[in-house]
């Protein structure tokens, strides 16, 4: 397990390589083909997380990101009229995601596992802009920072959590390996990491919350899907 | 109309009750009722009138009031006709009761068990107390003719009891604009609607009516109607959207509320835009949801969209929208509140019971796809409590309850909410739950089987310790003199005869020999200067001859013994020296010396003191069986073993036999257990056996005497004392064991009269003849059976005991022979020296 953990955060760094994503992938798929030889499922210590506890995990997870980004929104109200006068501009708007619940069900699976992944990578490169951004600003309470980081940290730890699940339902053949062929798309996330940045802070936070609530609905309906009997 | 005799006058003054019993009543809490007053009296229509009281204070005790009247045109009082019509509290007097030109006075008395209270007299004349109620149904309708506005109102009379009847009312009428104090009255006259022009369009106004009959007060007003006059060019009132909610997550639905219209039916449209979107929507769909509202199905409901949702409301004058309103359907999922809530008491074998609350989540969600996920929460109060106990449950559908009061009902509700947004549902209806008083029984039976078991268990000890305690003590008792050798051996003392500080000291020993059973032997001069005799003469003689004089001391000590039990009977103990006679005198001497054997014994040696033991022992012994066996002959059958028969007595001997033949002699100690055990007789062939020939000489001497004194004793009760059966049978049964223990010579009976015991016992009729014969030859069993006179005297004497004595006469008879089968010389000495001189005995004792 921690040599997944390792392997994931060596992908991370050289994100927005597709050739490295997909090495990475290719790598883990390998890995995934011939088990760790280190833990076996009888060792006490070193137990392999089922793939419903993996998504459960997730899901909290998720929660707990989008929990943190409400409180978070109430920092940056929005002016008078900003929220009647102008649409917001999310920069993950391009991303076509399922909006009501037939659609993210009518989804094939490794679809929307991926694009679950492609939210959280979306947001991984505006979040620590956006920290590094409101640390400037004075008039904001100190929490309010804390939590900021705090979310940048959890969508990190939340986008490793994904890529093990879906390491795992690949291995397991719950998912077909074709989530690869996607990653070629990952290019476009630096362009959107650029536009989050033109957005305003109550936007951002905005866009965030809801990109945060869109992930846990999709993790759920997918885990739902996965394992239809596993509280659902 | 009831007549009471009571009241004759109409100006009667209010029945009251004295002071006394108020205070006596206030003491207790409750009191007579306080004064009822009249309130009003009022009539509606001038034909029939009402009035009205107000309790006086209550006394604690349920109340009646009776209202009482009397007409100025006759004395004699009437009871209201009519209790309920005009409500609580009140008396309707009908048509039939009311007359106009009548004046009349009206009390109220309050009456309860404790006593009653009256009003104060109301005078009513009904023509001035006429008030008609209000108008009812007042509608307000604006209307416009020629192109002028104006308001119409309608409303209808007041309503009557009696519906039948119409009356000419006069109405007023008074409006206002909303926003201002003055009222504007008008007088409208007899109709019931009215035309009000020149009112000012676009202002809201409030208008009411009231109404009079022709005499007497006007109504009250009616209640206030609101209309707003519309301008005639302006739309209506703008709409508020009040709520937007989706159910499930996947269809919304939002609500407004017209505004008015002005008089104008509006129509009503929403209008939605989505964010990101130019495009503007109406609404799909306005009827699904209600009045008032657009329902939003799933394929016009998008989530991470924000809605803008407007209403327009329009009609001929215009129209008028109202304020945006911004929907983010993922926030304002709201559930149904959850369904199937129930409650199930559960009551596991040793636990406490619990609630078990299980739900469902509501219909419309579908928590299955992950789509909506719930939490629940729950809460619950006491029926009477006010304040809810909120849990928050979580995703579960399920929660046990454990700590609720028994005997008490509670309400529980549920409501669950999505998680991370969205907003509580509504409160699932009330449940109900009666927490069973028997749960607590169950506890409290369980915690009073607890302190049962714990009382019982105590109970239990108490008992078995103060058993132990009796046992113990009772054991102390007979033993207690062992015992206080054991503890506290005696101290030998010099066997210096004239001391008497140790007499003193033997205080104790005289109590315990009293607790035996020895005790009362005052110690006379007489006895003291035997014992003193006595007591050099132990000295003098070794322990060897213990046993025997054990056995020997029995047979003296029963000569004893029958005399206490003559005390019994009532003669007087040999201690009583009124009672004692000549020969009494004797035996007297001789318990007396016991005394003064044990005193000295102390002093002396144990081993002296253990025969002094053993004797008083078998005195003991002796007294008892005398006293039980005179109660129950019966019991005589077991007398056969006189160590067996009264159980502790036996040990007594027993063990005073153990320690004679220890102390006396080598004898086999467990071989004389045995027999004791088995029968009182062995010791004594035993320790004849045994021991050297002057011991047996001696005991056999003992024996002898024994025998010889128990037959003294015998003759002289006989002889001597006639009435005191009991004696006689005492003294008999004294005999008796002896002669048990000299079983030996019993065997040799035996062979004479029965081979069984048992027979023995029934031939022992005979044996009185024995005795006699007893004392005339010396050896064979063959002696004892010539004797018959003798039988026929202790039958003369005693007819109702006979076979006690018998018993007792063949018991002799046996130790008789016992002597008989001792050797000669024991014959001897018996026969020369001891019948008749108690001072021979304590040789032979010794």
């Amino acid at each position: 397990m921690e040599r997944t953990e390792l392997r994931v955060r060596s992908s991370d760094t050289p994100l927005p390589a597709g050739p490295g994503a997909a090495l990475a992938l290719l790598w883990l798929l390998g890995r995934a083909a011939a088990p760790p030889a280190v833990c076996t499922p009888r060792d006490a210590g070193c137990r392999l997380l089922s793939v419903p506890e993996l998504f459960d995990r997730a899901i909290r997870h998720s929660g707990r990101i989008h929990s943190l980004s409400t409180e978070l929104e109430k920092y940056f109200t929005p002016r008078d009229n900003e929220l009647s006068s102008h649409a917001r501009k999310c920069h993950t708007a391009t991303m076509l995601t399922p909006n009501d619940k037939e659609f993210a069900q009518k989804m094939p699976r490794e679809e929307l596992t991926y694009l679950i992944l492609k939210l959280l990578q979306a947001w991984k490169e505006p979040l620590s802009h956006f920290n590094q951004h409101i640390e400037n600003l004075q008039e904001l309470p100190g929490e309010s920072l804390g939590k900021a980081k705090q979310i940048s940290n959890m969508v990190h730890e939340l986008e490793t959590g994904v890529e093990k699940v879906t390491e795992k339902m690949q291995s397991m053949g719950i998912i077909s390996n074709s989530l690869h062929g996607m990653a070629s798309s990952e290019a476009a996330s630096l362009s959107i990491s650029n536009e989050a940045n033109m957005m305003s802070d109550s936007d951002f936070i905005h866009c965030f919350r809801r990109d945060s609530n869109k992930v846990q609905s999709y993790l759920k309906i997918l885990k739902c899907r996965i394992m239809p009997e596993n509280s659902c | 109309m009831s007549e009471l005799p009571g009241f004759y006058t109409a100006h009667m003054p209010p029945r009251r009750l004295p002071e006394g019993p108020l205070d006596f009543c206030t003491s207790l809490g409750q009191s007579f009722p306080g004064k009822p007053k009249i309130i009003r009296c009022r009539s509606l229509e001038k034909e029939t009138f009402s009035c009205w009281w107000k309790p006086g204070s209550d006394g604690g005790l349920p109340t009646n009031y009776t209202l009482f009247y009397s007409k100025d045109s006759e004395e004699k009082i009437y009871e209201c006709p009519d209790y309920r019509t005009s409500g609580p509290n009140s008396c309707y007097f009908n048509k039939n009761h009311t007359n106009p030109w009548t004046t009349y006075n009206i009390t109220v008395t309050a009456t309860n068990e404790i006593g009653s209270n009256s009003s104060d007299p109301q005078y009513v004349d009904v023509t001035s107390i006429v008030q008609p109620g209000s108008p009812v149904n007042l509608t307000l309708e604006t209307k416009r003719s020629a192109n002028i506005m104006f308001l119409l109102a309608k409303w209808s009379p007041p309503l009557l009891a009696d519906a039948s009847s119409n009356y000419l009312y006069h109405y007023e009428l008074r409006l206002k604009p909303e926003e201002k104090e003055e009222w504007e009255t008008i007088s409208v006259g007899v109709q019931t609607q009215y035309k009000i022009d020149r009112l000012n369009a676009g202002m809201r106004y409030v208008v009411q009516v009231r109404c009079t009959l022709d005499p007497g007060e006007w109504s009250e007003w009616s209640s206030e109607r609101h209309i707003l006059i519309p301008s005639g060019r302006s739309p209506p009132e703008k709409p508020t959207i009040t709520k937007c909610r989706s159910p499930e997550k996947e269809t919304f639905t939002c609500w407004w509320k017209p505004g008015l219209d002005g008089g104008h039916p509006a129509n009503y449209t929403l209008f939605y835009s989505k964010e990101g979107e130019d495009q503007v929507y109406e609404c799909p769909d306005y009827r699904t949801a209600g009045p008032s509202s657009c329902y939003f199905d799933k394929k016009h409901t998008s989530f991470w969209t924000i809605y803008n949702i407007t209403v327009r409301a329009t009609n001929e004058m215009g129209s008028n929208s109202s304020d945006p309103h911004y929907v983010d359907v993922t926030y304002i999922v709201q559930p149904d509140p959850p369904v199937n809530v129930t409650l199930e008491l559960k009551k596991p074998i040793n636990k406490k019971p619990y609630l078990v609350l299980t739900w469902s989540p509501p219909p419309l969600a579908d928590v299955r796809s992950g789509w909506l996920t719930l939490e629940y929460e729950l809460r619950l109060k006491p029926e009477e409590g006010e304040e809810w106990e909120t849990i928050f449950v979580g995703q579960q559908t399920q929660y046990k309850m454990f700590s609720l009061n028994p005997g008490k009902k509670y309400i529980v509700q549920i409501h669950c909410k999505p998680d991370h947004h969205g907003s509580w549902s509504e409160w699932s209806s009330e449940k109900y739950v009666q927490i069973p008083n028997d749960a607590s029984l169950n506890n409290s039976i369980c915690f009073l089987d607890f302190r049962v078991k714990d009382m019982i268990v105590w109970i239990i000890l108490g008992v078995l310790s103060s058993l132990i305690c009796l046992i113990m003590s009772w054991t102390m008792v007979l033993k207690g003199y062992r015992m206080i050798t054991f503890i506290l051996p005696p101290v030998p003392g010099p066997k210096i005869k004239g001391i008497d500080t140790h007499l003193l000291e033997t205080g104790k020993s005289e109590e315990l020999l009293s607790a035996l059973g020895c005790h009362g032997f005052p110690p006379t001069s007489d006895c003291e200067e035997l014992l003193i005799e006595y007591l050099e003469v132990e000295d003098s003689e070794d322990q060897q001859l213990m046993p025997s004089r054990d056995n020997g001391h029995p047979s003296k000590n029963a000569k004893i013994t029958p005399k206490e039990t003559d005390s019994d009977s009532g003669r007087g103990s040999c201690d009583s020296p009124s009672l004692l006679s000549e020969k009494c005198r004797e035996t007297c001497a001789f318990p007396s010396v016991l005394q003064t054997q044990d005193v000295r014994d102390v002093q002396e040696k144990k081993a002296g003191k253990r025969s002094w033991e053993t004797q008083c022992v078998a005195s003991e012994r002796k007294a008892h069986l005398f006293n039980s066996e005179s109660a129950k002959s019966s019991t005589w059958p077991a007398v056969q073993l006189p160590n067996n028969q009264p159980p502790m007595f036996a040990y007594h001997s027993i063990v005073d036999a153990h320690k004679v033949t220890l102390s006396t002699t080598n004898m086999n100690v467990a071989a004389v257990l045995v027999e004791d055990e088995e029968k009182g007789q062995s010791q004594y062939s035993i320790a004849e056996t045994v021991p050297g020939d002057m011991e047996k000489q001696r005991e056999m001497e003992n024996l002898c005497s024994k025998t010889e004194q128990t037959i003294v004793q015998v003759k002289q009760n006989r002889s001597k004392e006639k009435s005191p059966f009991l004696d006689a049978t005492l003294m008999d049964y004294v005999e008796v064991h002896k002669v048990r223990q000299d079983e030996e010579p019993a065997v040799l009976l035996k062979h004479k009269e029965n081979s069984v015991k048992t027979e023995k016992y029934t031939i022992s009729g005979a044996s009185k003849e024995y005795t006699k014969v007893s004392t005339v030859t010396d050896h064979n069993i063959l002696v004892l059976m010539p004797d018959s006179r003798v039988l026929h005297t202790s039958v003369s004497q005693e007819p109702a005991k006979e076979t006690s004595q018998n018993l007792q006469q063949g018991q002799v008879e046996k130790n008789m022979s016992y002597c008989l089968t001792a050797p000669s010389d024991c014959r001897r000495e018996t026969s020369g020296s001891e019948y008749m001189d108690p001072s021979s005995f304590m040789p032979s004792f010794k």
